[in-house]
Protein backbone atom coordinates (compact mmCIF):
# COMPACT_ATOMS: atom_id res chain seq x y z
CA UNK A 1 0.00 0.00 0.00
CA UNK A 2 1.26 3.47 -0.87
CA UNK A 3 1.55 5.57 2.27
CA UNK A 4 2.23 8.70 0.25
CA UNK A 5 0.83 9.16 -3.22
CA UNK A 6 0.88 12.35 -5.23
CA UNK A 7 -0.85 13.00 -8.53
CA UNK A 8 0.42 15.89 -10.61
CA UNK A 9 1.10 17.80 -7.42
CA UNK A 10 2.20 21.30 -8.41
CA UNK A 11 2.89 24.56 -6.68
CA UNK A 12 3.47 27.96 -8.22
CA UNK A 13 4.51 30.81 -5.93
CA UNK A 14 3.41 34.25 -6.97
CA UNK A 15 6.34 36.60 -6.44
CA UNK A 16 6.56 40.30 -7.16
CA UNK A 17 8.55 39.74 -10.36
CA UNK A 18 7.04 36.60 -11.85
CA UNK A 19 5.42 33.30 -10.87
CA UNK A 20 7.87 30.65 -9.70
CA UNK A 21 7.15 26.97 -10.38
CA UNK A 22 8.39 25.40 -7.15
CA UNK A 23 6.96 21.95 -7.86
CA UNK A 24 5.96 20.68 -11.27
CA UNK A 25 3.46 17.82 -11.61
CA UNK A 26 4.96 15.54 -9.00
CA UNK A 27 3.88 11.92 -9.26
CA UNK A 28 5.37 9.93 -6.43
CA UNK A 29 4.59 6.83 -4.40
CA UNK A 30 6.13 5.89 -1.09
CA UNK A 31 5.35 2.39 0.12
CA UNK A 32 4.51 1.33 3.66
CA UNK A 33 7.51 0.36 5.76
CA UNK A 34 10.17 1.95 3.59
CA UNK A 35 12.65 4.69 4.30
CA UNK A 36 12.38 7.00 1.33
CA UNK A 37 15.02 9.63 0.67
CA UNK A 38 13.94 12.76 -1.10
CA UNK A 39 17.08 14.18 -2.64
CA UNK A 40 17.74 17.43 -4.34
CA UNK A 41 19.90 20.52 -4.16
CA UNK A 42 18.70 23.54 -2.19
CA UNK A 43 15.73 25.14 -3.91
CA UNK A 44 14.78 21.96 -5.78
CA UNK A 45 11.29 21.82 -4.20
CA UNK A 46 11.81 19.34 -1.34
CA UNK A 47 10.45 21.59 1.39
CA UNK A 48 7.58 22.71 -0.86
CA UNK A 49 6.60 19.05 -1.32
CA UNK A 50 6.69 18.45 2.43
CA UNK A 51 4.64 21.57 3.19
CA UNK A 52 2.06 20.47 0.62
CA UNK A 53 1.87 17.00 2.17
CA UNK A 54 1.24 18.60 5.56
CA UNK A 55 -1.36 21.03 4.18
CA UNK A 56 0.66 24.02 5.32
CA UNK A 57 0.45 25.29 1.75
CA UNK A 58 -2.13 24.52 -0.91
CA UNK A 59 -1.38 23.02 -4.32
CA UNK A 60 -1.85 25.02 -7.48
CA UNK A 61 -2.75 21.76 -9.19
CA UNK A 62 -2.95 18.07 -8.34
CA UNK A 63 -3.46 16.30 -5.05
CA UNK A 64 -1.73 14.21 -2.43
CA UNK A 65 -3.01 11.20 -0.56
CA UNK A 66 -1.46 10.07 2.70
CA UNK A 67 -2.36 6.81 4.43
CA UNK A 68 -5.28 6.60 2.04
CA UNK A 69 -6.69 10.01 3.00
CA UNK A 70 -6.71 13.27 1.09
CA UNK A 71 -3.90 15.40 2.50
CA UNK A 72 -5.94 18.60 2.42
CA UNK A 73 -9.43 17.44 3.37
CA UNK A 74 -8.22 15.16 6.18
CA UNK A 75 -5.23 17.15 7.38
CA UNK A 76 -6.17 17.14 11.08
CA UNK A 77 -6.75 13.38 11.15
CA UNK A 78 -3.49 12.84 9.27
CA UNK A 79 -1.52 15.09 11.60
CA UNK A 80 -2.49 12.72 14.41
CA UNK A 81 -0.70 9.96 12.52
CA UNK A 82 2.30 11.90 11.20
CA UNK A 83 5.44 13.05 12.98
CA UNK A 84 7.08 16.06 11.36
CA UNK A 85 10.45 17.74 11.67
CA UNK A 86 10.75 20.98 9.68
CA UNK A 87 13.99 21.93 7.96
CA UNK A 88 14.28 25.16 9.89
CA UNK A 89 12.91 24.34 13.30
CA UNK A 90 11.62 27.33 15.25
CA UNK A 91 10.12 26.84 18.70
CA UNK A 92 9.02 28.95 21.64
CA UNK A 93 12.33 30.30 22.92
CA UNK A 94 11.16 31.02 26.47
CA UNK A 95 9.99 27.47 27.12
CA UNK A 96 12.18 24.60 28.27
CA UNK A 97 12.42 21.47 26.18
CA UNK A 98 10.19 19.73 28.71
CA UNK A 99 7.54 22.46 28.49
CA UNK A 100 7.53 22.23 24.69
CA UNK A 101 7.14 18.45 24.92
CA UNK A 102 4.27 18.83 27.42
CA UNK A 103 2.47 21.36 25.25
CA UNK A 104 2.83 19.31 22.07
CA UNK A 105 1.77 16.24 24.06
CA UNK A 106 -1.36 18.02 25.33
CA UNK A 107 -2.29 19.12 21.81
CA UNK A 108 -1.81 15.54 20.65
CA UNK A 109 -4.07 14.39 23.48
CA UNK A 110 -1.45 12.77 25.67
CA UNK A 111 2.08 11.47 25.51
CA UNK A 112 4.05 8.55 26.92
CA UNK A 113 6.43 10.33 29.32
CA UNK A 114 8.63 7.24 29.64
CA UNK A 115 9.09 7.04 25.88
CA UNK A 116 9.95 10.75 25.70
CA UNK A 117 12.56 10.26 28.43
CA UNK A 118 13.98 7.30 26.55
CA UNK A 119 14.21 9.32 23.31
CA UNK A 120 15.88 12.23 25.10
CA UNK A 121 18.40 9.88 26.72
CA UNK A 122 19.28 8.24 23.43
CA UNK A 123 19.76 11.62 21.78
CA UNK A 124 21.62 12.93 24.88
CA UNK A 125 19.25 15.86 25.15
CA UNK A 126 18.70 17.77 28.40
CA UNK A 127 15.01 18.72 28.40
CA UNK A 128 15.32 21.10 31.36
CA UNK A 129 17.13 23.71 29.25
CA UNK A 130 15.28 26.62 27.66
CA UNK A 131 14.95 26.46 23.87
CA UNK A 132 16.83 29.73 23.47
CA UNK A 133 19.88 28.16 25.14
CA UNK A 134 19.95 25.08 22.92
CA UNK A 135 22.62 24.80 20.23
CA UNK A 136 21.29 24.21 16.72
CA UNK A 137 22.14 20.51 17.11
CA UNK A 138 20.21 20.24 20.38
CA UNK A 139 17.26 22.11 18.88
CA UNK A 140 17.30 19.52 16.10
CA UNK A 141 17.30 16.74 18.70
CA UNK A 142 14.30 18.30 20.40
CA UNK A 143 12.58 18.43 17.02
CA UNK A 144 13.28 14.72 16.58
CA UNK A 145 11.82 13.98 20.03
CA UNK A 146 8.68 15.95 19.07
CA UNK A 147 8.39 14.10 15.76
CA UNK A 148 8.92 10.66 17.25
CA UNK A 149 7.19 10.93 20.62
CA UNK A 150 3.71 9.85 19.51
CA UNK A 151 5.15 6.89 17.55
CA UNK A 152 3.55 8.03 14.28
CA UNK A 153 2.76 5.76 11.35
CA UNK A 154 4.58 8.15 9.04
CA UNK A 155 7.58 10.34 9.76
CA UNK A 156 8.18 13.32 7.50
CA UNK A 157 11.61 14.75 8.20
CA UNK A 158 13.09 17.73 6.38
CA UNK A 159 16.90 17.62 6.48
CA UNK A 160 16.81 15.70 9.78
CA UNK A 161 20.53 15.28 10.35
CA UNK A 162 21.63 18.82 9.59
CA UNK A 163 23.47 20.09 12.66
CA UNK A 164 23.85 16.64 14.25
CA UNK A 165 27.36 15.40 15.02
CA UNK A 166 28.47 12.07 13.42
CA UNK A 167 27.77 10.11 16.60
CA UNK A 168 24.21 11.45 16.76
CA UNK A 169 23.77 10.81 13.04
CA UNK A 170 24.56 7.16 13.77
CA UNK A 171 21.99 7.16 16.60
CA UNK A 172 19.47 8.79 14.27
CA UNK A 173 20.10 6.13 11.61
CA UNK A 174 19.60 3.41 14.21
CA UNK A 175 16.32 4.98 15.33
CA UNK A 176 15.07 5.17 11.76
CA UNK A 177 15.84 1.49 11.21
CA UNK A 178 13.88 0.68 14.37
CA UNK A 179 10.96 2.71 13.05
CA UNK A 180 11.17 0.72 9.82
CA UNK A 181 11.32 -2.62 11.67
CA UNK A 182 8.08 -1.66 13.40
CA UNK A 183 6.48 -1.35 9.95
CA UNK A 184 6.31 2.42 10.02
CA UNK A 185 7.32 4.64 7.11
CA UNK A 186 9.93 7.41 6.89
CA UNK A 187 10.02 10.15 4.27
CA UNK A 188 13.14 12.22 4.66
CA UNK A 189 14.61 14.96 2.55
CA UNK A 190 18.27 15.73 2.20
CA UNK A 191 20.73 17.36 -0.13
CA UNK A 192 23.55 15.09 1.03
CA UNK A 193 23.69 11.73 -0.72
CA UNK A 194 25.92 10.04 1.88
CA UNK A 195 23.27 10.73 4.55
CA UNK A 196 20.50 8.98 2.70
CA UNK A 197 22.79 6.21 1.46
CA UNK A 198 23.18 4.98 5.01
CA UNK A 199 19.50 4.32 5.68
CA UNK A 200 17.24 4.74 2.67
CA UNK A 201 15.77 1.99 0.53
CA UNK A 202 14.83 4.23 -2.36
CA UNK A 203 15.45 7.81 -3.30
CA UNK A 204 13.56 10.31 -5.37
CA UNK A 205 15.72 12.91 -7.08
CA UNK A 206 14.22 16.31 -7.48
CA UNK A 207 15.64 19.09 -9.58
CA UNK A 208 14.13 22.47 -10.41
CA UNK A 209 10.78 21.27 -9.03
CA UNK A 210 10.67 18.17 -11.22
CA UNK A 211 11.07 14.60 -10.06
CA UNK A 212 13.83 13.32 -12.30
CA UNK A 213 14.02 9.77 -11.07
CA UNK A 214 13.12 7.34 -8.35
CA UNK A 215 15.85 4.77 -7.85
CA UNK A 216 16.86 2.10 -5.42
CA UNK A 217 19.80 3.46 -3.47
CA UNK A 218 22.03 0.62 -4.71
CA UNK A 219 21.70 1.63 -8.37
CA UNK A 220 22.42 5.25 -7.59
CA UNK A 221 25.57 4.26 -5.70
CA UNK A 222 26.94 2.66 -8.86
CA UNK A 223 27.06 6.06 -10.42
CA UNK A 224 29.10 7.35 -7.57
CA UNK A 225 32.56 8.76 -8.14
CA UNK A 226 35.09 10.80 -6.23
CA UNK A 227 37.27 13.76 -7.02
CA UNK A 228 40.90 12.93 -6.23
CA UNK A 229 43.69 15.48 -5.94
CA UNK A 230 47.26 14.18 -5.90
CA UNK A 231 50.07 16.57 -4.97
CA UNK A 232 53.16 15.25 -6.68
CA UNK A 233 56.87 16.09 -6.63
CA UNK A 234 56.92 15.80 -10.43
CA UNK A 235 53.83 15.96 -12.64
CA UNK A 236 55.65 15.31 -15.94
CA UNK A 237 54.30 12.36 -17.92
CA UNK A 238 51.63 11.66 -15.30
CA UNK A 239 48.81 12.41 -17.73
CA UNK A 240 50.09 9.81 -20.18
CA UNK A 241 50.40 7.24 -17.38
CA UNK A 242 46.79 7.85 -16.38
CA UNK A 243 45.44 7.81 -19.91
CA UNK A 244 45.00 4.07 -19.92
CA UNK A 245 43.43 3.72 -16.49
CA UNK A 246 39.76 2.85 -17.08
CA UNK A 247 38.41 4.21 -13.80
CA UNK A 248 40.07 7.61 -14.25
CA UNK A 249 38.89 10.53 -16.35
CA UNK A 250 38.65 14.31 -16.39
CA UNK A 251 42.38 14.55 -15.58
CA UNK A 252 43.57 18.08 -14.98
CA UNK A 253 47.35 18.53 -14.64
CA UNK A 254 48.88 21.53 -12.85
CA UNK A 255 52.47 22.36 -11.94
CA UNK A 256 52.50 20.48 -8.63
CA UNK A 257 49.24 18.57 -8.53
CA UNK A 258 46.73 16.70 -10.63
CA UNK A 259 43.01 16.51 -10.21
CA UNK A 260 40.98 13.64 -11.57
CA UNK A 261 37.66 11.87 -11.35
CA UNK A 262 37.82 8.33 -10.04
CA UNK A 263 35.04 5.81 -10.48
CA UNK A 264 35.50 2.50 -8.69
CA UNK A 265 38.56 1.21 -6.83
CA UNK A 266 41.74 3.11 -5.96
CA UNK A 267 44.14 0.33 -6.87
CA UNK A 268 44.43 0.96 -10.66
CA UNK A 269 45.09 4.63 -10.00
CA UNK A 270 47.80 4.01 -7.40
CA UNK A 271 49.49 1.40 -9.58
CA UNK A 272 49.54 3.85 -12.49
CA UNK A 273 51.38 6.52 -10.47
CA UNK A 274 53.58 4.16 -8.42
CA UNK A 275 56.78 5.58 -9.95
CA UNK A 276 55.85 9.10 -8.91
CA UNK A 277 56.50 10.53 -5.46
CA UNK A 278 53.12 11.43 -3.91
CA UNK A 279 53.32 14.27 -1.39
CA UNK A 280 49.64 14.40 -0.54
CA UNK A 281 46.31 12.91 -1.54
CA UNK A 282 42.84 14.40 -1.11
CA UNK A 283 39.52 12.73 -1.84
CA UNK A 284 36.37 14.87 -2.24
CA UNK A 285 32.83 13.56 -2.27
CA UNK A 286 30.99 14.77 -5.35
CA UNK A 287 28.03 17.04 -4.91
CA UNK A 288 24.56 15.66 -5.45
CA UNK A 289 24.31 17.73 -8.62
CA UNK A 290 27.52 16.14 -9.95
CA UNK A 291 26.26 12.64 -9.17
CA UNK A 292 22.98 13.45 -10.75
CA UNK A 293 24.66 14.69 -13.91
CA UNK A 294 26.92 11.65 -13.98
CA UNK A 295 23.94 9.34 -13.58
CA UNK A 296 21.54 10.96 -16.01
CA UNK A 297 23.72 13.18 -18.14
CA UNK A 298 23.33 16.88 -18.81
CA UNK A 299 20.50 16.33 -21.24
CA UNK A 300 18.04 15.37 -18.55
CA UNK B 1 -7.00 18.02 22.50
CA UNK B 2 -9.58 20.85 22.47
CA UNK B 3 -8.66 23.60 24.93
CA UNK B 4 -4.92 22.89 24.90
CA UNK B 5 -4.09 26.06 22.98
CA UNK B 6 -6.48 28.11 25.11
CA UNK B 7 -4.81 26.89 28.30
CA UNK B 8 -1.32 27.34 26.88
CA UNK B 9 -2.12 30.89 25.76
CA UNK B 10 -3.41 31.72 29.25
CA UNK B 11 -0.39 30.03 30.86
CA UNK B 12 2.06 32.00 28.74
CA UNK B 13 0.27 35.33 28.99
CA UNK B 14 -1.17 35.50 32.50
CA UNK B 15 1.69 37.77 33.47
CA UNK B 16 0.23 40.35 31.07
CA UNK B 17 -2.65 40.74 33.51
CA UNK B 18 -0.03 41.67 36.09
CA UNK B 19 2.04 44.01 33.93
CA UNK B 20 -0.69 45.77 31.97
CA UNK B 21 -3.10 45.51 34.90
CA UNK B 22 -0.57 47.06 37.24
CA UNK B 23 -0.04 49.93 34.82
CA UNK B 24 -3.75 50.47 34.38
CA UNK B 25 -4.41 50.04 38.11
CA UNK B 26 -1.78 52.64 38.98
CA UNK B 27 -3.25 55.07 36.43
CA UNK B 28 -6.70 54.50 37.98
CA UNK B 29 -5.35 54.98 41.49
CA UNK B 30 -3.54 58.15 40.46
CA UNK B 31 -6.57 59.65 38.70
CA UNK B 32 -8.78 58.90 41.71
CA UNK B 33 -6.49 60.51 44.24
CA UNK B 34 -6.08 63.68 42.14
CA UNK B 35 -9.84 64.23 41.70
CA UNK B 36 -10.16 67.71 43.17
CA UNK B 37 -13.11 68.94 45.27
CA UNK B 38 -16.44 70.02 43.70
CA UNK B 39 -15.53 73.72 43.58
CA UNK B 40 -12.24 73.00 41.87
CA UNK B 41 -13.97 70.75 39.35
CA UNK B 42 -16.46 73.55 38.57
CA UNK B 43 -13.62 76.04 38.08
CA UNK B 44 -11.84 73.52 35.86
CA UNK B 45 -15.04 73.02 33.81
CA UNK B 46 -15.49 76.81 33.45
CA UNK B 47 -11.89 77.15 32.30
CA UNK B 48 -12.34 74.37 29.73
CA UNK B 49 -15.59 75.98 28.54
CA UNK B 50 -13.57 78.99 27.38
CA UNK B 51 -11.54 76.79 25.01
CA UNK B 52 -12.66 76.33 21.39
CA UNK B 53 -14.77 73.13 20.97
CA UNK B 54 -12.24 71.77 18.46
CA UNK B 55 -9.50 71.90 21.08
CA UNK B 56 -11.72 70.11 23.59
CA UNK B 57 -12.43 67.41 21.04
CA UNK B 58 -8.75 66.99 20.38
CA UNK B 59 -8.27 66.40 24.11
CA UNK B 60 -11.03 63.80 24.02
CA UNK B 61 -13.46 65.95 26.02
CA UNK B 62 -17.08 65.66 24.91
CA UNK B 63 -18.34 68.63 26.87
CA UNK B 64 -16.78 70.91 29.46
CA UNK B 65 -19.82 70.57 31.76
CA UNK B 66 -19.18 66.85 32.17
CA UNK B 67 -15.84 67.58 33.79
CA UNK B 68 -17.62 69.32 36.67
CA UNK B 69 -18.66 65.90 37.95
CA UNK B 70 -16.16 63.42 39.44
CA UNK B 71 -17.51 60.72 37.07
CA UNK B 72 -16.85 62.98 34.07
CA UNK B 73 -13.38 63.78 35.32
CA UNK B 74 -12.56 60.07 35.74
CA UNK B 75 -14.13 59.32 32.36
CA UNK B 76 -11.70 61.76 30.78
CA UNK B 77 -8.68 61.32 33.07
CA UNK B 78 -8.76 57.56 33.25
CA UNK B 79 -10.98 55.83 30.72
CA UNK B 80 -10.00 57.93 27.68
CA UNK B 81 -6.30 57.33 28.30
CA UNK B 82 -6.83 53.75 29.49
CA UNK B 83 -8.22 52.97 26.04
CA UNK B 84 -5.09 54.34 24.38
CA UNK B 85 -2.94 52.11 26.60
CA UNK B 86 -5.17 49.13 25.97
CA UNK B 87 -5.15 49.71 22.20
CA UNK B 88 -1.38 49.08 22.25
CA UNK B 89 -2.01 45.89 24.19
CA UNK B 90 -4.78 44.92 21.76
CA UNK B 91 -2.58 45.32 18.68
CA UNK B 92 0.21 43.26 20.28
CA UNK B 93 -2.26 40.55 21.29
CA UNK B 94 -3.87 40.52 17.85
CA UNK B 95 -0.43 39.99 16.30
CA UNK B 96 0.17 37.14 18.75
CA UNK B 97 -2.85 35.18 17.53
CA UNK B 98 -1.08 34.05 14.34
CA UNK B 99 1.27 36.66 12.87
CA UNK B 100 4.13 36.60 15.39
CA UNK B 101 4.46 32.80 15.33
CA UNK B 102 4.06 32.69 11.58
CA UNK B 103 6.90 35.16 11.12
CA UNK B 104 9.05 33.16 13.55
CA UNK B 105 8.28 29.91 11.68
CA UNK B 106 6.68 28.35 14.78
CA UNK B 107 3.31 27.89 13.08
CA UNK B 108 4.82 25.16 10.90
CA UNK B 109 5.29 23.06 14.02
CA UNK B 110 1.97 24.01 15.59
CA UNK B 111 -0.12 23.40 12.47
CA UNK B 112 1.60 20.07 11.80
CA UNK B 113 -0.13 18.90 15.00
CA UNK B 114 -3.76 17.74 14.99
CA UNK B 115 -5.12 21.29 15.33
CA UNK B 116 -7.56 22.76 12.83
CA UNK B 117 -6.53 26.24 11.79
CA UNK B 118 -9.83 27.72 13.01
CA UNK B 119 -9.27 26.30 16.49
CA UNK B 120 -5.94 28.06 16.80
CA UNK B 121 -7.62 31.45 16.25
CA UNK B 122 -10.74 30.71 18.31
CA UNK B 123 -8.85 29.36 21.36
CA UNK B 124 -6.27 32.16 21.28
CA UNK B 125 -8.98 34.82 20.96
CA UNK B 126 -10.96 33.25 23.80
CA UNK B 127 -7.85 33.36 26.00
CA UNK B 128 -7.33 37.03 25.16
CA UNK B 129 -10.96 37.78 26.10
CA UNK B 130 -10.16 36.53 29.60
CA UNK B 131 -6.80 38.29 29.80
CA UNK B 132 -8.31 41.58 28.59
CA UNK B 133 -11.09 41.33 31.17
CA UNK B 134 -8.48 40.62 33.84
CA UNK B 135 -6.52 43.74 32.89
CA UNK B 136 -9.70 45.84 32.90
CA UNK B 137 -10.53 44.48 36.37
CA UNK B 138 -7.04 45.41 37.57
CA UNK B 139 -7.77 48.96 36.41
CA UNK B 140 -11.07 48.86 38.31
CA UNK B 141 -9.23 47.68 41.42
CA UNK B 142 -6.86 50.65 41.10
CA UNK B 143 -9.80 53.06 40.82
CA UNK B 144 -11.47 51.55 43.89
CA UNK B 145 -8.23 51.64 45.85
CA UNK B 146 -7.61 55.28 44.87
CA UNK B 147 -11.23 56.23 45.55
CA UNK B 148 -11.15 54.93 49.11
CA UNK B 149 -8.84 57.80 50.06
CA UNK B 150 -10.86 60.65 48.51
CA UNK B 151 -13.74 62.68 49.86
CA UNK B 152 -15.77 62.68 46.61
CA UNK B 153 -18.11 59.73 46.28
CA UNK B 154 -18.05 57.97 42.91
CA UNK B 155 -20.49 55.16 42.36
CA UNK B 156 -18.43 51.92 42.22
CA UNK B 157 -20.99 50.44 39.82
CA UNK B 158 -20.16 53.21 37.35
CA UNK B 159 -16.46 52.53 37.76
CA UNK B 160 -17.12 48.84 37.09
CA UNK B 161 -19.25 49.71 34.03
CA UNK B 162 -16.53 52.00 32.74
CA UNK B 163 -13.88 49.34 33.28
CA UNK B 164 -15.93 46.63 31.56
CA UNK B 165 -16.70 49.07 28.75
CA UNK B 166 -13.01 48.91 27.84
CA UNK B 167 -13.26 45.21 27.00
CA UNK B 168 -15.42 45.27 23.82
CA UNK B 169 -13.35 48.09 22.31
CA UNK B 170 -10.08 46.26 22.99
CA UNK B 171 -11.51 42.98 21.68
CA UNK B 172 -12.40 44.80 18.49
CA UNK B 173 -8.78 45.96 18.14
CA UNK B 174 -7.51 42.42 18.80
CA UNK B 175 -9.98 40.97 16.28
CA UNK B 176 -9.15 43.58 13.64
CA UNK B 177 -5.41 42.96 13.99
CA UNK B 178 -5.92 39.17 13.93
CA UNK B 179 -8.11 39.48 10.84
CA UNK B 180 -5.53 41.60 9.03
CA UNK B 181 -2.80 39.14 10.05
CA UNK B 182 -4.87 36.27 8.68
CA UNK B 183 -5.39 38.16 5.46
CA UNK B 184 -2.09 39.95 4.89
CA UNK B 185 0.31 38.52 7.48
CA UNK B 186 3.21 41.02 7.78
CA UNK B 187 1.20 44.00 6.62
CA UNK B 188 -1.23 43.60 9.54
CA UNK B 189 0.61 46.07 11.78
CA UNK B 190 0.68 49.10 9.43
CA UNK B 191 -2.91 48.43 8.31
CA UNK B 192 -4.10 48.27 11.94
CA UNK B 193 -2.27 51.48 12.81
CA UNK B 194 -3.89 53.16 9.79
CA UNK B 195 -7.30 51.86 10.91
CA UNK B 196 -6.81 53.22 14.44
CA UNK B 197 -5.61 56.64 13.28
CA UNK B 198 -8.43 56.88 10.74
CA UNK B 199 -11.00 55.87 13.39
CA UNK B 200 -9.70 58.54 15.73
CA UNK B 201 -9.85 61.29 13.10
CA UNK B 202 -13.30 60.26 11.88
CA UNK B 203 -14.55 60.44 15.47
CA UNK B 204 -12.78 63.75 16.06
CA UNK B 205 -14.16 65.32 12.87
CA UNK B 206 -17.68 64.16 13.68
CA UNK B 207 -17.45 65.68 17.17
CA UNK B 208 -15.89 68.94 16.00
CA UNK B 209 -18.30 69.59 13.11
CA UNK B 210 -22.02 69.25 12.53
CA UNK B 211 -21.87 68.12 8.90
CA UNK B 212 -24.16 65.23 7.96
CA UNK B 213 -21.32 63.41 6.20
CA UNK B 214 -18.99 63.44 9.20
CA UNK B 215 -21.89 62.36 11.37
CA UNK B 216 -22.55 59.43 9.08
CA UNK B 217 -18.86 58.59 8.90
CA UNK B 218 -18.58 58.61 12.68
CA UNK B 219 -20.61 55.40 12.71
CA UNK B 220 -17.56 53.73 11.16
CA UNK B 221 -15.26 54.74 14.01
CA UNK B 222 -15.11 52.38 16.95
CA UNK B 223 -14.25 55.35 19.23
CA UNK B 224 -17.84 56.52 18.70
CA UNK B 225 -19.12 53.36 20.39
CA UNK B 226 -16.61 53.46 23.23
CA UNK B 227 -17.74 56.87 24.57
CA UNK B 228 -16.01 56.69 27.98
CA UNK B 229 -17.37 59.91 29.50
CA UNK B 230 -20.96 59.10 28.65
CA UNK B 231 -20.60 55.63 30.20
CA UNK B 232 -19.34 57.17 33.44
CA UNK B 233 -22.16 59.69 33.60
CA UNK B 234 -25.14 57.78 32.17
CA UNK B 235 -24.03 54.17 32.31
CA UNK B 236 -23.30 51.63 29.61
CA UNK B 237 -25.18 51.93 26.32
CA UNK B 238 -26.07 48.35 25.46
CA UNK B 239 -26.34 49.17 21.75
CA UNK B 240 -22.78 50.48 21.63
CA UNK B 241 -21.40 47.42 23.40
CA UNK B 242 -23.39 45.16 21.09
CA UNK B 243 -22.02 46.92 17.99
CA UNK B 244 -18.43 46.56 19.22
CA UNK B 245 -18.84 42.89 20.18
CA UNK B 246 -20.64 42.05 16.95
CA UNK B 247 -17.93 43.76 14.90
CA UNK B 248 -15.25 41.83 16.83
CA UNK B 249 -17.03 38.54 16.17
CA UNK B 250 -17.45 39.32 12.47
CA UNK B 251 -13.75 40.17 12.22
CA UNK B 252 -12.77 36.93 13.98
CA UNK B 253 -15.06 34.98 11.65
CA UNK B 254 -13.37 36.72 8.71
CA UNK B 255 -9.96 35.87 10.18
CA UNK B 256 -10.97 32.19 10.31
CA UNK B 257 -12.14 32.31 6.71
CA UNK B 258 -8.97 33.96 5.39
CA UNK B 259 -6.59 31.87 7.50
CA UNK B 260 -8.26 28.62 6.48
CA UNK B 261 -7.70 29.33 2.82
CA UNK B 262 -4.19 30.61 2.51
CA UNK B 263 -0.63 29.25 2.56
CA UNK B 264 1.15 29.33 5.89
CA UNK B 265 4.60 30.83 6.35
CA UNK B 266 7.26 30.20 3.74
Amino acid sequence: MAVIQTENLSKVYQTRNSPVQALDHLNLEVQAGEIFGYLGPNGAGKTTTIRLLLDLIRPTEGRATILGLDAQANSVELHRRIGFLPGELSLWKNLTGQEVVHFVGRVRGGVDAGYVRQLAERLQLDLTVRVRSYSSGNRRKLGLVLALMNQPELLILDEPTSGLDPLMQATFNEMMREVQREGRTVFLSSHVLSEVQAICDRVGILRHGELKAVERISSLTHAEFRWVTLRLRDTDHVASKLAGVPSVDDVEVNSDHIKLRLTGDFDPLLRAVQDTYIIDLHVHEPSLEEIFLAFYGEAR
Amino acid sequence: MPGAIFIETLRRNWRQVLYWGLGLGLLGYYVQIIVPNVDALNEYAQLLATLPPVMLQMLGIDGAAAIAKPEGFIGLGFFTYALIVMIIYGVLSGMNITASEEDAGILDVLLSLPVPRWRLIVERFAAYVLITTGIAMAGFAGLIAGGSGTALPVNPARLLSGSLNLVPAVLLVIAFTACMAALTRRRALPITILFLVASYFIDFLASATTHALTDALSKLSFFTYYDAQNVMIQGVTVGNVAVLLAAALVLIAAALWFFQRRDIGG
